[in-house]
């Protein structure tokens, strides 16, 4: 066997790698003297079959088995001499082959490229830190009131006022027939909420129960149901009964309905929940930040295929994103072009973030245990209640599916692992301010997959060398 | 003799272990019709694979009595031919006609 080195490019290697004839003649010779005492043909004792004739049978697909094994062996062979990390699977082409002649493949990847080491105590990043402030309580609790706010008839009978609830018998007609979901009976609906078409509960107010109402109105053109869409629709009906709203009541009633026995509990929930938002969102900003600092601190060359495979998933997305929402490139204000490019740069982002966070792991034995992987299955599972048996099955039969549950886990646990070592400082600010929007989000979701397929690539190479 | 007859006379080649023994005596072993006789095996088996014939000899294997949901049954009778070759010729029976 001999390899020849062909290209070498930045992170890009080519190599020839040629094969005597007589090689694998040999082995070829070699899998049928083995397969002579299995194979079972009929007018022969196992093992008894003349070589000959299981040449004759056999030959071309133990040819083929045998050219398949060979070249698996040469591209391993040149990994492992020239101490190669391939950043995605090579492309292997036999390039020349004939019965009896010698066989010449060409083997091309690209490599993993060098990560600098990378200084974790060196990175200084900012813990936002935001308090609870009392008015949001109050706003949340003043909320849930509303959704459990109780209507009740007045004692004398009067108008309908905005902000009551009135109970209706309507028909809808258009072009003077009746359409489908154009009619209902007993609907409560309450004044001022626009669950209604726009007009319709404007039209409402003032009516006494036992009043006849009929409404003209125009569908906006921006209706979800385009055979509506831009129509004039009238509605006839009556008004059967008018409630008003009882006062808002923030009291053990209101904690009972949502499953606390006192006031006191939902309101330490509703902190809790409060409390751990911002602890969510601080720590995405902290993410966000170390992941600005790595692209921005550690440039590096990275392997082009990676980039273009992050951006093809991308721009699929985009794409599939654009033609769900009917909307063209132009509602971005860019050209097709500048959008690649512009996506381009991010999917490099991606990749050389994924690249180091992976790195960062490799090098301090961070893992996703099983066991992680089994709870954040079981978290996928809850989301399909009813069906968690399906979702385990599809993970069961779909590596794949669970490597997109590693990447993240990972990320998480190597930011983590980051955020333990950097300098952090603390800085208080308001809620407002916490929840500011960073001026884009796309990438805040960075190279997690990216990190997965390295860790997922290095994984397979890892049994390809055991099993030779 | 016609053409057509001839490959209506050799039906296929048996290939066992016992015909592969016969090989290194330059004999060959085939199925034949039934009703075929030795100058029109030798004649037939000489013009399909262009070949010298030096012998045939023939024989005929009984079917087995066979029951089959417990009614008697007959199998077949095969002809065998045992072509023995001239000094000198080889027919690669493997790849078939």
């Amino acid at each position: 066997m001999e390899i020849k080195e062909t290209a070498r490019e930045g992170l890009k290697r080519g190599y020839k790698v040629t094969y005597d004839a007589a090689d694998i003649e040999e082995r070829v010779q070699k899998r049928l003297a083995e397969l002579a005492k299995t194979v079972r043909l009929p007018g022969f004792r196992p093992g008894k079959v003349p070589i000959g004739l299981l040449r004759k049978r056999y030959g071309p697909s133990v040819l083929g088995e045998i050219l398949e094994q060979v070249v698996e062996e040469g591209s391993r062979k040149v990994l492992a001499e020239h101490e190669l990390k391939p950043a995605l699977r090579p492309k292997v082409e036999v390039t020349s082959f004939d019965e009896g002649k010698d066989l010449e493949f060409s083997i091309d990847l690209e490599v993993l490229p060098e990560v600098p080491e990378v200084d974790l105590s060196a990175i200084e990043l900012v813990r936002y830190t935001a308090e609870v402030d009392e008015e949001r309580v109050r706003r949340s609790l003043e909320n849930l009131a509303k959704a459990q706010r109780q209507y009740e008839a007045p004692e004398e009978p009067r108008p309908a006022r905005e902000g009551d609830q009135v109970v209706i018998d309507f028909t809808g007609y258009r072009d003077g027939e009746k359409f489908e979901g154009g009619s209902a009976s007993d609907l409560p609906v309450v004044l001022g909420s626009g669950s209604m078409l726009p007009g319709f509960e404007e039209g409402l107010v003032g009516k006494k129960p036992g009043d006849t109402f009929r409404l003209e109105l125009t569908v906006p053109e921006d209706h979800p149901n385009k055979d509506l869409a831009g129509r004039r629709l009238v509605f006839e009906g009556t008004v059967k009964e008018v409630r008003e709203p009882k006062p808002l009541a923030i009291d053990d009633e209101l904690a009972k309905a949502y499953g606390f026995e006192k006031l006191e509990e939902l309101d330490k929930a509703i902190r809790e929940r409060l409390e751990q938002e911002y602890r969510q969102r601080a720590r995405d900003k902290m993410k966000r930040q170390l992941l600005d600092h790595l692209a921005a601190t550690y440039g590096f060359e990275v392997p082009q295929g990676m980039v273009d495979l992050e951006f093809e998933t991308i721009w699929k997305q985009l794409t599939e994103e654009m033609e769900r929402s009917g909307t063209g490139f132009e509602s971005t204000g860019k050209s097709e072009e500048e959008l690649r490019r512009e996506y381009r740069d991010i999917a490099e982002r991606r990749v050389r973030l994924g690249l180091i966070l992976s790195e960062i792991g490799n090098k301090n034995q961070i893992k996703v245990e099983a066991e992680e992987l089994q709870q954040a299955m079981i978290r996928e599972a809850r989301r399909y209640p009813g069906r968690e048996r399906e979702v385990f099955d599809f993970f069961r039969n779909n590596p794949g599916a669970l490597e997109q549950l590693r990447a993240p886990l990972f990320e998480d646990k190597v930011v983590d692992f980051i955020f333990e070592l950097a300098k952090i400082r603390e800085e208080k600010v308001s809620v407002d301010e916490l929840f500011e929007e960073p001026e884009d989000e796309e990438d805040a979701v960075a190279g997690a997959e990216a990190a997965a397929k390295v860790a997922a690539a290095e994984e397979e190479a890892q049994p390809a060398q055991d099993r030779g | 003799m016609s053409e057509a007859r001839h490959y209506d006379v050799i039906l296929r080649p048996i290939i066992t272990e016992k015909s592969t023994q016969l090989s290194e005596h330059n004999q060959l072993v085939f199925a034949v019709r039934k009703d075929a006789s030795k100058p029109e095996i030798k004649a037939a088996v000489e013009a399909i694979f262009k070949v010298k014939v030096e012998a045939v000899n023939t024989l005929v294997l009984k079917g087995k009595t066979k029951r089959f949901r417990g009614r008697p049954g007959r199998r077949s009778d095969v002809k065998k031919a045992i072509v023995t070759l001239a000094e000198g010729h080889s027919i690669d029976v493997t790849t078939g006609i």
